[in-house]
This record gives structure tokens, sequence and C-alpha cells, in this order.
């Protein structure tokens, strides 16, 4: 028999192939037992549902309704200042949650632990859950909206800002400490010139995300766009649903392509 | 020759401390004044309440207050909890099946041609640009009520996601494997399949689980547009003021989400 030229893969490289096969078969059972039980509707239902709405569908998708374009333009400038509030809201509160919950600044990891668990736990929350809450708390409106994507949002910038606290070079740090400075002059001078673009990049990114869910938030009352959407959804308005559509992508097209040229610049 | 400096004239800057460069300065000063005014637009035209922010938060935790769990609530959670999880994993295994072959045309260095990667990145701009629920309520109008709008918007939305960070795992890859095989007189497929899929393939699987992660809590709010799952159940006990009922659904969703998140945080730490 003609041995191999080709030498077996090291022991670490196999146990990671082990681990990832296993992983497939465990998908793929998955994947047929979900397949399996799902409560899928009649196949005459959805039959019926296709062939009542996809014609008017692509007809109106082809012609967005030009009548609509002002009411989709104001409401989408709307969503995208509920989303300015709601990403600047989250940032202002979640600036100061990540200093508590970075492991390096005070006192060490056992401190940091309320901090970070306080923020897995608002980020457990999705906004439009909050943004229930808040419209049955406090109204409808673009108010209750904001500030459901702000509580949301201290979740993932408290998180990211406190990971970005956590990666600083200790170096300026050390040499503001070994100049006499107390501990105003190293969050000043060494810590927050270290931490700034990577904040303001991640807030921009954090924006993007928003204006999307801004989007849909008024599907639950709080404001924006979503809300004459699902109007025009639920009548089958096709060709206003297609105006208000190509303007939501127009918007979230314009708004990440200018976001990540800025954030290229940022870090 | 210079003038010596006088004795009790301040010295000028010190060398050590240099002030950042002008065009930078101006820059950042532009940037924040930039967002102060956006924030003041903003804050006028959604006609945004500072002071509700403290009437508001106020409300927001009496509110939680009444969310007191109601735990008999937990015999009818289980099977639309379930439904859930099949809704987000069915819809994150089809996407991902969609996503990988549209992943490898928009990538500049596996596509076929510039015309079908131009075609290829327009379609996964627009998938992108819509979010999840706008998804479900539409298939919601275009099939019927249930688990199936709520896996094909997922499915949707997972191409979205998934596209956007593999092609840019995809093109980072080595160009020299790539060049070897060409060189060597393998097709596209065999290229793709030998040369970048090794590259790639621990990246990419770290962040289907990632998509499955961000799928998990999406198909947890589908129900609120009709698309199946335990959004639908906690929608209605929202409407019939079953604060209660609420409070259990809301507690056993998140500890069923985050210990599936810890489980696929757990998968990805283990591929990278």
């Amino acid at each position: 028999m003609i041995p191999s030229t080709v030498p077996r893969p090291p022991a670490h490289v196999r146990r990671t192939q082990l681990f990832v096969g296993a992983l497939a078969v465990a998908a793929v059972v998955l994947f047929v037992l979900a397949l399996l039980t799902i409560n899928w509707p009649t196949w005459a239902r959805v039959q019926s549902g296709l062939t009542r709405n996809v014609a008017p569908l692509l007809n109106g998708l082809v012609r967005p309704d030009l009548k609509t374009f002002p009411l989709a333009w104001r409401s989408m400038w709307e969503t995208f200042h509920m989303a300015v509030l709601g990403t600047l809201l989250g940032a202002v509160l979640a600036f100061p949650l990540s200093f508590l919950a970075a492991g390096n600044l005070l006192g060490g990891r056992p401190f940091a632990m309320p901090g970070k668990a306080l923020l897995v736990g608002v980020r457990t929350f999705p906004e439009i859950l909050l943004a229930i809450i808040f419209v049955a708390a406090a109204g409808p409106g673009p108010t209750a909206g904001i500030m459901a994507m702000g509580l949301h949002s201290i979740g993932f910038l408290g998180k990211i800002f406190s990971d970005v606290i956590e990666g600083i070079d200790a170096g300026p740090t050390e040499a503001i400490r070994a100049a006499g400075g107390g501990p105003i002059q190293v969050f000043l001078y060494a810590v927050v010139p270290q931490v700034l673009p990577e904040f303001a990049s991640n807030v921009l990114y954090r924006f993007e995300i928003n204006l999307r869910a801004a989007a849909v938030l008024g599907l639950v009352g709080a404001g924006g766009i979503g809300l004459p959407l699902l109007q025009r959804l639920q009548f089958r308005r096709w060709d206003e649903v297609s105006m208000l559509l190509l303007v939501i992508i127009a918007f979230v097209v314009t708004v990440d392509l200018i976001s990540s040229r800025i954030r290229r610049r940022l870090v | 020759m210079p003038e010596p400096t006088p004795l009790g004239t301040p010295a000028p800057r010190a060398a050590g401390a240099p002030r950042p460069p002008l065009v930078a300065r101006l820059r950042s000063y532009l940037g924040l004044g930039v967002v102060a005014a956006l924030a003041v637009v903003a804050y006028q035209s959604t006609n945004f309440d500072l002071a509700s922010l403290f009437t508001g938060a106020a409300d927001f935790f009496s509110f939680f207050g009444r969310l007191a769990p109601d735990w008999s609530a937990l015999r009818i959670i289980w099977r639309p909890l379930i439904e859930t999880m099949q809704i987000a994993y069915v819809g994150t295994v089809l996407g991902t099946s969609i996503a990988l072959p549209l992943i490898f045309l928009a990538s500049a260095n596996t596509a076929l041609d510039p015309i079908s990667m131009l075609v290829a990145r327009v379609v996964l701009t627009i998938l992108r640009s819509i979010p999840d629920l706008l998804w479900a309520a539409l298939f919601v109008t275009l099939l019927a009520p249930g688990a199936l709008p709520g896996i094909v918007a997922l499915t949707f939305f997972t191409v979205g996601v998934l596209a956007k960070l593999g092609s840019e795992t995809v093109e980072s890859a080595d160009p020299g494997p790539l060049e070897a095989l060409r060189a060597a007189g393998a097709g596209r497929n065999r290229t793709i399949v030998y040369a970048v899929w090794p590259q790639v393939a621990a990246t990419m699987t770290s962040f289907i689980l990632y998509s499955f992660e961000i799928n998990v809590r999406a198909s947890v709010i589908l129900g609120f547009v009709g698309a199946g799952g335990i959004g639908q159940l906690l929608y209605t006990r929202l409407n019939f003021f079953d604060y209660s009922g609420v409070g259990a659904i809301v507690a056993v969703t998140f500890v069923v989400v985050l210990a599936v998140d810890a489980v696929s945080v757990w998968a990805r730490s283990k591929l990278i």
C-alpha cells in the first residue's frame, strides 16, 4: 500500500473537526425535527393567500403611488429624528454605566459585576416590547419609541463601551498617575482620549441599527413610519406600501453609506 | 540670529504637549456641531419632552410593578415558546442556505462576472435595509398568519444579516491559495471549496450562530404582527391587560432566550 503523502492533521485540528461535525449533525437533526413538528398552515390557505395577493403585490410594487410620497417623506424624517434622539439618549446613559461595568478602572472585576449584569438585563428586552410598555404607560407617540430605543441601546452601547475601556493601553494611565495626577486627571487625559473615537464609531453603528428599529416601532403605536405602513399593508394598498418601502430603503441605505464612511475615518 | 527670550515672558507651549492639528480640531468641532444641530431639530420635530422622560420612567417602573408573574400562565406558554424557537431555527437554516451562494456571488474575489456581482450586491443591500418585523408584517398579509410567515420573514432577514458579514470575510481571504488553485486550472467552484471555504469556515460558522442569536430574539416579537410564536400570546395577554400573565411569559421567555444565547456564545467561543 502506498503511504499517504498528506500527513494526518494534528490533534487539536482533529478535535475541532469532530466538534464541527457534531454541530452539523445536531443541526440537521434539529432542522428535520422542527420541520416535522411545526404547525404548518394548510396548503389551500397558503395558496388562496398567494393567488389573491401576489399579482396585486407585484403590480403595486412596480407602480409606487406618487401621492403617498409626502406622507412617506414626512414619516421617515420623524423616524430618522426618533432614531437620532433614541441613540443619543442611549449613549448619554450608557457612558457613565460603562465605566461602572469595566473591570479595569473601579477596583477590579468583582466591582464591575453588578454593572455588567444590569447591561445584560437591559439588552434582553427587545425595544418593541419596551415600546409597548411605554405606550401603555405614557401614551402613544414618538416619545414612547424614543425612550424604548434609548433604554434598549444602553445595553448594547454600555457593553461595547465597557469592552473598549477594558482594552485601553495602561501606559498613559500610569504615566499620569506617576506624574502626580489624581483620578479625575487620569480619567480626562488618559482614558477619555483613548476611548472616544471607538465610542463615537459604535454610537454611529447603533444609530444604523436604531433607524431600522424606529421604522417598525410604529407597528405598536410608538411613532414613525411603521403605523402608516402597517395600515396600508392591512388594507393591501400595495402601491402605497411600495412608496413607503422605497423611502425606507433609500433612507436606510443612504444613512448606512454615510455612517460607515465616517466610521472608517474614526477608527 | 533669533533674539533670546527675555526672562519673565511665558515660554512657548511645552513641546511635550502638542495641540492636535487645526484641521483635526475643526473636524471634531464640526462633528459635534452637526450632532447638536441634529439633536435640536429632532427634539422639535418629534415633540420630545425631556420632562416626560422622568414621568415616563416613573410610569414605566410602576408598570413593571404590575408585572408580578402569575405562574399559572405557564401551562399555555410552552407550545408557543417551542414554536418561537422552531421559527428562529428553521429561518436561520433556510436563510443560511440562500445566503451562502449569494455571498460568493457578491464578493469581488469569488464573483462570476461583474454584472451578477452588482445584481447580488444590490439585492443584498435592499434585503438588509428592511427590518425583521416589517418582513413579518408583509408575509402575514401575503401568506396566512402563523409560523409560516415568521419563518419566511426570518429567512429573508437572515440572508441580509449574514451576507453583509460573510462577504466582508470572503473578500479579506488570503489571495495566495486562490491564485495557486487558479494557476493549477481549477474552476470557480473548486477554488471556492478548496481555497476560500477552509479560510472562512470558522468565521462563517460563528456568524451563522450569531444570526441565530439575533433570530431567536427577533422571533419572540414576530407574533406582535401575527407571525406566530410567543409574541402572539404576549400581545393577546397585553391587550387583555393581563399583566401578571405577561410577567410570567416575559420571565420564562427571557430565561429561555438567555439559555439559548449562552449555548450559542459558548459554541462560538470554541470556533475562534
